[in-house]
């Protein structure tokens, strides 16, 4: 079964109690630039759980696209749109649904709890040895000097079996990247390219 | 002090690691189901950043963070078909495939990449005619 065991699971439980906090300030910030700042600290933290659960590509690939890249672009924005009201508390922080949002956080959380705990049983770990066993010997070749197959495995997925979408992700990411030049123009550029 | 509190990290690793099966301790030990419910609890966090927050910044970030839980939960799955495989391909999951889930993750973080770039113009586009990046003050297609 799928345990984490002695110091995985203290570090399970820092990170997660860590990434929900810095998730509750992501929301409550008051300035957005201080948000973008707990926000990139949320990923870290997501990263360093993916790496708990030995998926160390996608962790790589979660802080340089969305550390490096994403949060680069989002600190940008707000430094282009930031208002002086913003900066001196002046606005309102929340729409008039905070207690609709609530109330859908609630029902949410209910409708996880009852379609989760009738089946609470058989998450719990087994005392077969076999599977146990797999997972110990996993556990003590996962050293400092050994090489996980992760990295390989995803790579291998990637391109035999989901190759066709990975070019289509390119393709996504060329229109994207276009469309966000075309929108962000001003309209002093727009005024150049029809004189000419 | 940083050196007492590595020992004392260590002292409690040694003694996780050497604590008898005792009952409570290993029901605590996180299974996927508390990586489930860590996943679920920030989806939550996000949908309340996205319906009760004003900055359209924000209303991003939170997205973002909705499609964070979903690779969390991803992840923690593709690690519950890794280790379960022998099992699962006896049983009632032969073609299960471990590797779905990081391919699915890198797919929600292309399009998650795609989504702010698009999104940022269009609030960048929005700011420079309405001055504003409050979503009560945009209401151009509300009649």
């Amino acid at each position: 079964m799928f345990q984490l065991h002695g110091w995985e699971a203290a570090l399970f439980y820092a990170l997660a109690f860590l990434t929900l906090i810095m998730g509750v300030f992501v929301v409550t910030a008051r300035l957005a630039v201080h948000s973008a700042l707990f926000l990139i600290s949320t990923l870290v933290n997501i990263a360093l759980l993916f790496i708990l659960l030995r998926a160390e590509f996608v962790a790589g690939v979660q802080i340089l696209v969305y550390v490096g890249g994403v949060m680069v672009l989002f600190l940008f924005v707000i430094m282009l749109v930031q208002t002086r009201a913003e900066e001196e508390s002046r606005v309102k922080l929340y729409t008039g649904q905070s207690g609709m949002a609530v109330a859908v956080a609630i029902l949410l959380a209910g409708s996880f709890y009852f379609s989760v705990m009738p089946a609470r049983d058989s998450f719990a770990p087994s005392d077969s040895g076999a599977a146990s066993l797999i997972e110990r010997g996993d556990r003590s070749g996962a050293g400092a000097g050994s090489v996980s197959h992760d990295t390989q495995q995803v790579g291998e997925a990637l391109y035999r079996q989901a190759a066709l979408p990975f070019e289509i992700a390119s393709l996504l990411l060329l229109v994207a990247m276009v469309g966000a030049v075309m929108l962000a123009r001003g309209t002093r550029q727009e005024k150049k390219e029809e004189t000419l | 002090m940083s050196v007492l509190a590595v020992s004392a990290i260590k002292n409690l690793a040694v003694v996780l690691q050497n604590a008898p099966k005792q009952s409570w301790l290993s029901r605590a030990e996180p299974t996927l189901l508390n990586f489930m419910m860590l996943s679920f609890l920030l989806f939550v966090i996000g949908v309340a950043g996205v319906l009760s927050r004003r900055n359209i910044i924000i209303i991003f970030m939170s997205i973002e963070l909705i499609l964070n839980a979903v690779n969390l939960n991803l992840i923690a799955f593709s690690r519950y078909l890794q280790l379960n495989q022998d099992v699962l391909r006896q049983g009632r999951l032969p073609g299960a495939n471990a590797m779905a889930g990081p391919v699915f993750t890198i797919f929600i973080i292309v399009v998650a990449a795609a989504e702010a770039a698009v999104g940022l113009g269009i609030v960048i586009s929005l700011f420079r005619n309405r001055e504003t990046v409050e979503i009560d003050e945009i209401n151009l297609l509300k009649w």
